[in-house]
């Protein structure tokens, strides 16, 4: 299937805030209440439309759990957007944005397009995170804020897709060099480059010799 | 907590000792012999294998002789040498019999000694071994370097070595020939490379190389190979290996700290499984890990053999999909992993073969099962490619598994994962229990989704949303499958909803689909919306709102009588549906028969009249019927209208009506109406329309008009005179005093002479208080006109006697006294008389010549000629006519005057003949049968008269 874009995102947050749930909910728009423990990274993949364009979202899931950290770290770079979760009944996974924020600011691109998901939002009744608070964090840090449940679906789309249109909002305005792919940008592969974004000439041609040499 | 604890562990395969082949020949081939022989001993390999490979239905192993082995199923070892010192490296290609070896032949000057890189055709024999198609020197320049690994895509256009220096050549071309070949550096890094794979994705070809601390790509089948560097871990010697495609193909680099896998242009995902891997290969979807054994678990069985656990090494093999450890195990010192024959094969220093041997899926499910891993075990079934039956069965177990366990929201997921292949009733009949409902409910909506459901399941559905008060999953359920097809029985549908009193819903439903009998039905006998249903039919096409308006119509009429008939007058004229958008649709509407609607209005005859009215208006042709019942309507009115006024005015309209001229055919009909409603002035119209002026009079008789009596007399006397005979025999019979009109009548009757005077006298004697003064101008009057008659008819008797006697006088002379012709002119030419001459005794006389020429018979005067020939053809007429009997009866029959008819005949001697007959007993009878003509005669003459 051909796209005009391909978003790299990563999805962070502490063991158990339901991350690789939000990805299953995403691409295969199902829940599994027992889930084993993300084992390194996984991978999902989604093709989402914003104005008119497709754009294939390539999702990193990554392990929560301390152990993981150097690896996961590794997947930072390349990245263009960030879903940053935390389990709206458990208040130490939200103490403990700060420093998952501070990992991803080190490690990633400085256009990297965060998002602060409070999870688990059908379980109003064990709250502990009032929502306040989450749209404090975010406000204060610039992040777009949003609360899901990857249980009943609730506000998932919206939350990747979200995502998706600010970092198109983004291109679109210049802000990402979309032909560097540690931004974790990509163009289609029969893509015409849109105007807002203009390369140069030689840019493109070197990319498609790059992208086409294996047809020739 | 070790990684790897975290997936499931299973026990998936099956260990097993190979075995020797039982006797050198003869044996049946296997490759583990039947275990019932104790003394089979194991299969031992040759000592000093230093590398293996297999494919081809083979296992592959260099020595450290230079001898090649091959292993087949039957497991009967052969060799030869290959070189003469030693064999480093093999690559056996699995599509082609050819195999890649490099080792040594001498020991050349140099110190190092220069490996040759050797290829054979398997298939070839020469002298025994297989036939080598090329050798030709692995290293490309004069630097001594180590060959660390090899590789050949299975195209056979490439192959790719690595050294430890860091090189990697590439061999380009037709690898099993020199001159077509190419080799060069592809690759110069610092580190030494230790793994090497082709990938081929399309067209595109890509080599993996990775070394001790980075991994790169290389797209091999283009110009220029362009170059990815894809990370900068490395890993060790045997510790890469490239995935099938249910791992897309994925090159695997096993580090020590976790396991990455990479796309030639990126890395993908990376599992950490911990501990210092010596050999990574991929079996058939899994991931074969040799690991050295560090930190060996305390669970491990096989800890407590030996505590000095150097050389002891764990081999897991991982499901990287589905993420359970499908078995682990610990062996001593691993040489190698190899795959073959549907197995996996590990090769221990010893010389031992150890063989594992997958589970089949089946045993692999009950395991699952049996730890109730349901969720795993599907995953499995789905990635061996499990039938649907099997799956189902899994759901159903797993459906189970959790409804015993009173989880009864997971049961009904799982058994909706069923769906389609378990019978449902089998689900049903668990959930059908009041507190299950919601589960029962979302299975249901799912069998119905799939279009699997019955009419039966319909109805259990709609019946759960109702127990459940559920209205607005009702709705959805309802409206949100209308939109495309239908997944359920929609009457089946619409009778729950209606039986639930879900009315709106049902409603809904029947008007979607156009069941526009349940429409109204609900309409009209549970909600009694009349204006809504009135509405609705108004819109259905002409025939089903017809049949339909039959139908309900009275419903409707009784509660919104003006609407309803505005419809059937748009129905029986010129009817269209009325749907936004269609009316400047030109096509002529329909119209339905108007008479058939009649009996809906029953008990409206306000609404009747106008609907017949504006019918008989509007559509000149209506049937019968319509005016039928509107004159009805309008004399009913009329006979129960009290205000004189109005009631005029019914008058008019009810004539007018009569007056149209629409009756002409049913003219009983609409007098029988009439009579009904005792409406004079239409029963005489229709009277004097049907010409019968006897019953008009009659009628006036009965209401003792005494005038009108006369009136129609004088009006129709003329086309029937009998009206005055009877208006006399009305008005003697009269007790009440009505001279006057018995005057009158007597007059008119004297004037046509319509009876005898004798019966006007008898009919008059009938009453009592009649007077001769009423009678005697009329008796007067006629006994002078009779007595005139009388005198006259003397005085004609008298000159027809006195003719006769001249006659007889006359015919006596001729015959008796001489004749005397003294005419002197000729009766033709009127001049003197001459001779010859010709004389008749009628005293004519003539020339001869003048007799001659006019004379048609000699016997007869041409003079009187003429005027005899007339007499005698009336005697003869007469003559003829007589004996016409039918003739005679009809102008008899035709006749006013019978009499004279009679008398005419007899005249004419009809009687001549009969009165010929003397004969007594015949004359008898003529004499009766006289009497009973002339009793005939006289019937007829009384009745013409």
């Amino acid at each position: 299937m051909t796209y005009a874009y391909l978003f790299k995102y990563i999805i962070i947050g502490d063991t158990g805030v339901g991350k690789s749930c939000l990805l299953l909910q995403f691409t295969d728009k199902r829940f599994q209440p027992v889930h084993d423990l993300t084992i390194g990274v996984e991978f999902g993949a989604r093709m989402v439309n914003i104005d008119g364009k497709q754009i294939k979202l390539q999702i990193w899931d990554t392990a929560g759990q301390e152990s993981f950290r150097s690896i996961t770290r590794s997947y930072y770079r390349g990245a263009a957007g960030a879903l940053l979760v935390y389990d709206i009944t458990r208040r130490e996974t939200f103490n403990h944005l700060t420093s998952w924020l501070e990992d991803a600011r080190q490690h990633s691109s400085s256009n990297m397009v965060i998002m602060l998901i409070g999870n688990k939002s059908d379980l109003e009744s064990r709250r502990d995170v009032k929502r306040e608070e989450g749209e404090a964090f975010a406000r204060e840090h610039g992040l777009i804020f949003m609360e899901t449940s990857a249980k009943t679906a609730c506000n998932v789309e919206e939350a990747f897709i979200n995502t998706a249109k600010e970092i198109y909002r983004k291109i679109q305005q210049g802000l990402f060099d979309v032909h560097n792919e540690a931004n974790g940008i990509k163009i289609g592969p029969q893509q015409c480059i849109s105007t807002s974004v203009g390369p140069s000439a030689s840019q493109r041609n070197s990319r498609d010799v790059g992208s086409n040499s294996g047809c020739c | 907590m070790a990684a790897y604890l975290q997936w499931r562990r299973f026990v998936f395969f099956d260990k097993e000792l190979v075995k020797e082949p039982q006797g050198n020949d003869g044996a049946a081939p296997g490759a583990a012999p039947a275990s019932g022989t104790a003394a089979s001993k194991f299969l031992c390999l040759p000592p000093g294998i230093t590398v293996c490979d297999s494919g081809r239905g083979s296992l592959v192993f260099g020595d450290m002789e230079g001898q090649i082995w091959f292993l087949p199923r039957s497991l009967q070892l052969t060799g030869f040498q290959a070189y003469k010192l030693r064999v480093t490296h093999l690559y056996q290609l699995k599509q082609h019999n050819i195999l890649a070896s490099v080792g040594e032949d001498e020991e050349g000057i140099n110190p190092l000694v220069c490996p040759q890189v050797k290829i054979w055709n398997l298939e070839k024999r020469d002298g025994g071994n297989p036939l080598c198609t090329r050798i030709f020197p692995a290293i490309p320049g004069t630097e001594p370097t180590v060959v660390s690994c090899l590789t050949v895509h299975e195209n056979l256009n490439f192959m790719a070595i690595g050294f430890t220096d860091g090189s990697v050549t590439l061999n380009k071309g037709d690898i099993t020939r020199d001159r077509h070949s190419k080799t060069q550096i592809l690759h110069k890094g610092n580190y030494p490379v230790t793994g090497l794979a082709f990938r081929q994705a399309g067209k595109t070809t890509h080599l993996f190389v990775v070394t001790t601390e980075n991994v790169q790509s290389y797209i091999v089948s283009g110009k220029d190979y362009p170059r990815v560097e894809l990370d900068t871990h490395g890993c060790g010697l045997r510790c890469s290996a490239l995935s099938d495609p249910s791992q897309d193909l994925q090159f695997i680099v096993a580090g020590d700290e976790c396991v990455y896998l990479y796309q030639p242009d990126e890395r993908g995902p990376c599992f950490a499984f911990e501990g210092h891997k010596l050999i990574a290969h991929w079996f058939r979807g899994y991931l074969v890990i040799v690991c050295r054994d560090r930190k060996v678990s305390p669970k491990s069985e096989f800890t407590s053999r030996d505590s000095q656990s150097s050389d002891k090494q764990i081999l897991n093999i991982y499901d990287l999909c589905n993420k359970f450890i499908a078995y682990s195990a610990v062996f001593e010192d691993v040489v190698d992993v190899l795959a073959e024959w549907g197995s996996l094969y590990v090769l221990t220093r010893d010389g031992r073969v150890h063989a594992l041997q997958e589970k089949d899926t089946q045993t692999k499910l009950e395991m699952l099962f049996k730890k109730n891993l349901f969720e795993m075990a599907i995953n499995l079934a789905k990635s061996q490619h499990l039938d649907s039956d099997g799956l189902a069965q899994i759901f159903m177990q797993y459906g189970d598994h959790l409804y015993s366990k009173g989880n009864h929201d997971g049961a009904v997921q799982q058994y909706i994962r069923t769906i389609g292949k378990l019978e449902p009733s089998y689900v049903i009949r668990k959930f059908l229990d009041a507190q299950r409902i919601h589960n029962l409910t979302a299975y249901l909506q799912t069998l119905h989704r799939q279009s699997l459901a019955n009419a039966d399941h319909t109805t259990l559905l709609l019946n759960c949303y109702t127990k459940l008060k559920d209205s607005s999953k009702l709705e959805e359920f309802i409206k949100t499958k209308s939109e495309s097809e239908v997944h359920f029985d929609v009457e089946t549908a619409i009778k729950v909803l209606r039986q639930a009193g879900y009315y709106s819903h049902a409603l809904y439903l029947a008007e979607n689909h156009a069941h526009h009998e349940w429409y109204l039905k609900i309409q009209l006998e549970d909600i009694k919306n009349y204006q809504e249903a009135l509405q609705y039919i108004g819109k259905l096409p002409f025939e089903q709102a017809e049949s339909n308006m039959k139908r309900y119509g009275k419903i409707l009429m009784h509660h919104i009588p003006e609407q309803t008939t505005q419809l059937l007058k748009g129905l029986c004229t010129d009817y269209r549906p009325s749907l936004e958008g269609r009316g400047d649709r030109e096509a002529p509407g329909c119209r339905a028969n108007s008479e058939e609607f009649i009996p809906i209005f029953a008990n409206n005859p306000r609404e009747l009249k106008a609907f017949l009215e504006h019918m008989s208006e509007v559509q000149p042709d209506s049937p019968q019927g319509i005016y039928d019942t509107l004159l009805e309507l309008r004399l009913q009115n009329w006979a129960h209208e009290k205000d004189p006024q109005v009631k005029e005015k019914l008058h008019a309209e009810a004539i007018s009506l009569l007056k149209s001229g629409r009756f002409c055919n049913v003219f009983d009909k609409a007098l029988v109406l009439c009579q009904m409603h005792d409406f004079q002035d239409g029963v005489l119209y229709l009277y004097e329309q049907g010409k019968l002026f006897q019953q008009i009079m009659h009628y006036h008789m009965q209401h003792e008009q005494y005038r009108q009596v006369i009136a129609v007399c004088e009006r129709h006397g003329e086309q029937e005179p009998s009206l005055w005979e009877q208006a006399l025999s009305y008005f003697a019979r009269k007790e009440e005093d009505c001279k006057e009109y018995v005057a009158a009548v007597l007059k008119h009757i004297e004037n046509k002479n319509l009876m005898p005077p004798l019966l006007v006298v008898q009919t008059l004697a009938h009453n009592s208080t009649a007077t001769l003064s009423v009678i005697r101008d009329y008796l007067v009057q006629k006994l002078q006109k009779q007595s005139q008659q009388i005198a006259q008819d003397e005085l004609r008797v008298r000159r027809y006697r006195e003719e006769t006697t001249r006659i007889r006088q006359e015919i006596q002379e001729l015959k008796a006294s001489p004749k005397i012709f003294q005419k002197t002119k000729c009766s033709i030419c009127n001049s003197a008389l001459e001779l010859p001459s010709v004389h008749f005794l009628c005293g004519h006389s003539f020339h001869q010549h003048c007799f001659e020429s006019y004379s048609e018979s000699d016997a007869d005067c041409p003079t009187c000629l003429p005027e005899n020939r007339k007499v005698m053809d009336m005697i003869r007429a007469q003559e003829q006519k007589r004996d016409l009997h039918d003739q005679f009866q009809h102008q008899l029959k035709c006749s006013n005057d019978s009499f004279s008819v009679i008398a005419d005949y007899f005249g004419r001697g009809v009687f001549n003949k009969l009165t010929l007959l003397t004969d007594p007993p015949t004359a008898r009878l003529t004499t009766s049968l006289e009497a009973g003509l002339q009793r005939d005669l006289l019937m007829h003459s009384r009745r013409g008269t």
